[in-house]
């Protein structure tokens, strides 16, 4: 293949990832100027990488790969909030979600297993997005690649570079944990004054 | 035949169900018969649906002009 035909491949993967490249990155980052500094700097590097790229059936995840790698090195440290810095996803790899449910309180338990039909009226984009930032970047990464960029479970482990059990243990906790952050967000039950 | 998991397995199995992930027909087929016959489980399982539906639409973002320029840009002097 000359250069010409992979700069074109090369172009136009980008092109058809662009989108999904500043979502990511705008979840990672949590801010725009960030996010859109993180994705032309990803690009950058995939372009200077582009013969490592051995199976081009794979541009892909290793695009995302890059894009993650290039978060890890040049915006993590700057991103990370103080209620996760300590927090190591390594010890959650073997969880299973009835292990996750039975740490969680009653009060949650009761609506996890029958929340309200009205629960998507009330939610509001931005909480739903204030959730997901919440999340440690462990189990925010995973959510946004699967449920929201579609990734499998085995892409998801290779943009991580972790193993694709450690993908379903993340996003197990990664929903329980979202969907308690939701539940935390709900408005308060009416009280009855009289 | 599909034979009922009960509760519990069909808990576990479900972030493999709904990402696609569960790849065994029969265990598929467990899994179904299971929501078929569970008013719960089945309700947990469209919550979720409702959930991962509402994360594609909130959390996909169009890319602003400024990085497709850019971008566009960075393509010309590779």
């Amino acid at each position: 293949m000359t250069d010409s035909d992979t700069k074109a491949f090369f172009g136009a993967g980008v092109e058809e990832n662009i989108d999904a490249l500043y979502s990511v990155a705008l979840r990672l980052t949590r801010k725009d100027a960030d996010a859109e500094d993180l994705v032309a700097e990803a690009v950058t590097k995939a372009w200077s990488a582009i013969d490592s790229l051995d199976d081009r059936e794979r541009f892909r995840p290793w695009l995302f790969r890059i894009l993650h790698n290039t978060f890890i090195s040049d915006y993590r440290k700057q991103s990370v909030r103080p209620q996760e810095a300590s927090y190591n996803a390594g010890e959650c790899d073997d969880d299973d979600l009835v292990t996750l449910l039975n740490e969680q309180s009653d009060d949650f338990l009761v609506w996890w297993s029958n929340p309200e039909r009205e629960f998507f009226n009330d939610l509001l984009g931005e909480q739903l997005l204030d959730a997901l930032d919440q999340l440690p970047e462990a189990f925010r990464t995973v959510v946004i690649l699967v449920n929201v960029e579609g990734f499998t479970y085995d892409e998801t482990a290779e943009v991580l570079g972790i193993a694709p059990g450690t993908v379903r243990s993340r996003m197990k906790r990664g929903r329980t944990l979202l969907q308690k952050a939701l539940w935390q967000q709900r408005p308060a039950p009416e009280r009855c004054n009289t | 035949m599909s034979h009922d998991i009960g509760c519990l397995r069909a808990i576990e199995a479900f972030y493999a169900y709904l990402d696609g992930e569960l790849e065994d027909p029969a265990a598929i087929a467990d899994f179904e018969h299971h929501l078929e016959h569970c008013r719960s489980c089945f309700s947990r399982i469209e919550f979720e649906k409702a959930l991962n539906e509402r994360m594609r639409r909130t959390a996909k973002h169009e890319s602003p002009d400024a990085l497709r320029k850019r971008v566009g840009k960075l393509m010309d002097k590779f």
